[in-house]
């Protein structure tokens, strides 16, 4: 009992050294940035005096700011659903043994290797109304009569925004889903089978628990990825028309950038880093408890 | 690293930031430093050519971090932000009457904030219209001289099987500029008399009432929200457009891309006014300079006839000094004195802070009203109200 209570010092103190350098690489913009949100700052980043919540007072009676929160949670959100969604079945074919899988993949993994400004910058050009191959190839086919303005209206752009999206981040999250897939033991796969399991119930009860962990953490590292992310919403609309899709990261960096309004702009950047922290850590929270009590059940079946 | 490369004896470097406006920018400064330096040979310029699209942020982070340049070309219209934070230095004092005077009047006014010159005008360029003349032919119509005569040709293009015949701009950079030269020749003004905004009154409604009411009638191309200023330019390149307003720079364009299409540079079309818009850079002087004496000679140098000459023409911009606009070239030439005609009545964008946001809620506003979100005059006011806001009044 006692053992289990006295703290251990020497290992705190070798991790010591590290951890301070992590918190000091990790802790000193984040303070910066909350210095900068509480002061007045020039268009050319001179600060010009303390005024305390004043930037974040200016945050909240901006209606252009909760108008991109609530974009920004539909494009987090259908985003890595969207992703998940298909990468999980893409991942599941790419681990079966086919012909050709080792080219499959290659293709799968090539777009990570694109910048994702290049890559907006092909779709604008792809959805141009008069000039795009999208139009053409539809029109071709005899799918649509007259050319479509995708990008026009900011319902339309902003769903082929999330689109675009779900489409870049299918490598990587592909990736892990592989990484997990190859790990799962075969054996259990084996014994279904001769209990007689379908394709479904072998998915439906091995693969998918197995998978969680994988799942959890495509999930947290997705929210993180695609809920800061600027080009494509910013190559292809800049937050337009009539800042219709404009999610947060894309109207502060309006602010910052064009308007000059830094200290406002530091006070939306601090607001979306709280967001996203009280996503993760109640996140984690939330799957460490559930596999506790999975292993508590575990432990209580081999009693 | 600045030790690194100095010579045997101490020079007096000058930095200058050259903003790019084509290829031909950078050697042609580095020309004129080279020219100067063999006259001063105790001088040195360092030329740091930057691309627009990061100029602003360039000079933003040298000046945050206490590494700004000596002189500096900018965009006119952020002159008073660099001349309200002290960055700018005034240059009255170094501006010989002589000096002063080669310059036209109407670029140097942008560049004088209360009553100071807080710099000199280094590129100007003024809009105009641009027709397809086959286009016109085909429709049976002729040039427009004012807005009913638009209106009128326009309903004849649209006749004209496969093309369109307005190009509106309703995407990205200068979509309020495509509005304002509608409501300055509808007798209107970015602002008024006072200083508030000049979008809820009459002449800003009739302009924008007519843009909206040419693209519900199938007058300009489809959805103009989907449309930037290159997008429109495009389309006339391609011969798809009977109308556009445009600048300059657009003429060299069209002579490599599309030499057969047959145009006419024409003044926008008249309301109760005149008006075209012209836009300057500046050449700032920095106040935090420790060389401004050897920074001004240079500029001095810089301003010489031959040297304008060859920027002016090598970059297709209009004159800023009396003595190359007395030039032959930019009143013999069609396409040139076809834009350098409006000169005389050119309006610019105020220079006041905030400009940057002042622009966007009025391109919001305009947005709103093309898509048909909100009617013409609830968005005007709404955009005024939050323009006024935006400059305290």
């Amino acid at each position: 009992m006692k053992s289990r209570t006295r703290i251990p010092t020497t290992p705190l103190l070798m991790i010591l050294p590290s951890f301070l350098l992590a918190m000091s690489i990790i802790g000193y913009p984040i303070l910066d940035l909350a210095w900068t949100s509480m002061q007045e700052v020039s268009r050319f980043g001179k600060m010009m005096g303390f005024v305390g919540l004043a930037n974040f007072a200016e945050v909240f009676r901006d209606p252009l700011f909760y108008s991109s929160l609530v974009r920004t949670v539909i494009w987090t959100v259908a985003v890595v659903g969207g992703t998940l969604i298909i990468s999980l079945p893409i991942a599941i074919m790419l681990n079966d043994d086919f012909y050709g899988r080792g080219l499959a993949r290659v293709i799968v993994m090539l777009p990570w290797a694109i910048s994702l400004t290049m890559t907006a910058v092909l779709w604008r050009w792809s959805l141009n109304g008069r000039a795009g191959l999208i139009n053409a190839t539809l029109m071709d086919f005899h799918i649509i009569s007259e050319p479509i303005e995708w990008l026009a209206t900011a319902p339309l752009a902003f769903t082929v925004e999330i689109l675009v999206g779900i489409l870049v981040s299918i490598p990587f999250t592909t990736t892990i889903f592989l990484g997990g897939l190859s790990s799962l033991p075969q054996d259990s796969y084996e014994a279904a089978v001769v209990d007689g399991a379908k394709p479904w119930d072998l998915f439906r009860y091995i693969t998918l628990p197995l998978m969680k962990p994988f799942i959890n953490i495509a999930i947290v590292l997705n929210v993180i990825y695609v809920f800061n992310s600027l080009p494509i919403i910013w190559v292809m609309t800049e937050g337009g028309p009539a800042n219709g899709t404009d999610i947060l990261v894309t109207y502060l960096y309006k602010l910052a950038f064009r308007f000059g309004q830094l200290g406002k702009a530091s006070a939306i950047s601090l607001i979306m880093f709280s967001v996203l922290f009280v996503f993760t850590i109640a996140y984690v929270l939330m799957v460490m408890r559930q596999e506790h009590d999975n292993t508590a059940e575990e432990v209580k079946h081999d009693a | 690293m600045a030790w690194a490369g100095s010579p045997a004896y101490a020079k007096t470097q000058v930095n200058f930031t050259v903003a790019e406006y084509s290829s031909k920018t950078g050697p042609y400064f580095e020309e004129v430093a080279a020219a100067f330096e063999k006259e001063n040979p105790d001088i040195h310029i360092n030329i740091q050519v930057v691309p627009w699209d990061t100029l602003l942020q360039r000079l933003t982070t040298d000046i945050a971090g206490g590494q700004a340049p000596d002189i500096s070309i900018i965009g006119t219209r952020w002159l008073v932000d660099f001349a309200s934070q002290g960055i700018a230095e005034p240059v009255d004092s170094y501006l010989t009457p002589e000096f002063k005077s080669t310059f036209i009047d109407t670029f140097m006014a942008p560049s004088v904030i209360d009553g100071k010159t807080m710099g000199l005008p280094v590129a100007a360029s003024a809009r105009a219209m641009l027709v397809n003349t086959d286009l016109l032919d085909k429709a049976g119509a002729k040039a427009p001289a004012n807005w009913d005569e638009f209106y009128t040709t326009a309903e004849k293009l649209k006749a004209v099987p496969d093309t369109f015949a307005f190009g509106l701009q309703g995407k990205e950079i200068e979509t309020d500029a495509y509005f304002y030269y509608s409501l300055w020749t509808h007798g209107g003004d970015i602002l008024k008399g006072d200083g508030t905004s000049g979008l809820d009154t009459p002449e800003a409604l009739q302009a924008v009432t007519l843009y909206k009411k040419m693209i519900d009638e199938g007058l300009t191309q489809p959805s103009p929200t989907n449309y930037t200023r290159e997008d429109v330019f495009n389309l006339f390149k391609q011969g798809k457009v009977g109308m556009v307003f445009t600048f300059p720079m657009l003429i060299p364009q069209i002579k490599a891309e599309a030499p057969n299409l047959k145009y006419k540079v024409l003044p926008f079309p008249e309301g109760k006014a005149k008006a075209t818009y012209g836009v300057t850079d500046t050449l700032m002087l920095f106040s935090s300079s420790q060389v401004k004496k050897e920074a001004w000679k240079f500029i001095e140098f810089a301003y010489k006839d031959e040297w304008r000459t060859k920027f002016d023409h090598g970059e297709g911009f209009l004159p800023v000094t009396k003595n190359v606009a007395a030039e032959k070239y930019y009143s013999s030439d069609p396409d040139i004195a076809g834009f350098a005609a409006g000169l005389p009545y050119a309006k610019f964008a105020p220079t006041i802070a905030n400009w940057e946001e002042i622009a966007d809620t009025t391109v919001r506003a305009l947005q709103q009203i093309y898509l048909g979100q909100a009617k013409p005059d609830e968005a005007l006011k709404a955009a005024a109200a939050d323009i006024n806001k935006i400059r305290s009044k």
